[in-house]
């Protein structure tokens, strides 16, 4: 089984979307995927936040035609491909103790179901080191 | 195959995902594969441009037989013979 990690740095509502839909064609293509949560994107695992992310990382849309546009096209939220890439393969999402800390949860309770576990940045760096496809966003 | 001889073609399972973008159609063709026997066909119905590439890559990848696509009014039907 092929393996993609991805270091996620950013809770924007865009790049978690686009995250989503990678991990849907890695889910497709039976890949295991590692994925740790970094600095910024910590907020967008948190419980009563996940679902009201809407912070864009582009001013090309606001978050409102962003969401609209997704809808228009039936297309699942971020949150959705991350819950159906899991279904369909081994997709391990690790939060970084720092990006928990950073905002404002530090224990596995804190975060929303989808959440493996709560790692240090060793571990992200020994799975980049023995891993088939590495991408960062 | 002929696009009359998929036309004729029995399928032992449709997935009807045309009100889906990418990349909905592969995740519902994964999900139905899982459904089907070896040798049963399969048909996914899709209006995504991006998919009428990606369904045939993908079941030729994953050890299927992709056997053709149809273009209907507004959509394709691709069909696949599970390995």
């Amino acid at each position: 089984m092929a393996k993609m990690t991805v270091g996620l740095s950013t809770s924007s509502i865009d790049k978690l979307t686009s995250v989503g839909v990678i991990l849907s064609g890695a889910a497709a293509d039976d890949m295991e995927v590692d994925l740790f949560v970094l600095v910024n994107a910590g907020h967008a695992f948190l419980k009563n936040k996940a679902e009201n992310i809407s912070a864009m990382s582009e001013d090309i849309q606001t978050s409102e035609e962003f969401k609209a546009s997704l809808e228009k096209v039936s297309s699942p939220s971020w949150l959705e491909f991350f819950e159906m890439a899991k279904e369909l393969t081994e997709v391990k999402i690790h939060i970084c103790s720092l990006a928990g800390k950073i905002a404002g949860g530090e224990k596995m309770e804190d975060f929303i179901d989808i959440v493996d576990d709560i790692c240090g940045i060793g571990e992200y760096i020994e799975s980049i080191q023995n891993t088939d496809i590495n991408i960062f966003i | 195959m002929t696009t009359e001889e998929l036309q004729a073609i029995n399928v032992d399972k449709s997935v009807d995902a045309r009100g889906t973008a990418c990349p909905g159609p592969l995740l519902a063709a994964k999900k139905a594969i899982g459904e089907i026997t070896s040798g049963q066909i399969m048909e996914v119905l899709s209006a995504d441009e991006g998919t009428k590439k990606d369904i045939p890559k993908w079941a030729t990848k994953k050890g299927h037989e992709y056997l053709g696509t149809v273009e209907d009014s507004g959509y394709y039907k691709i069909y696949m013979k599970k390995g």
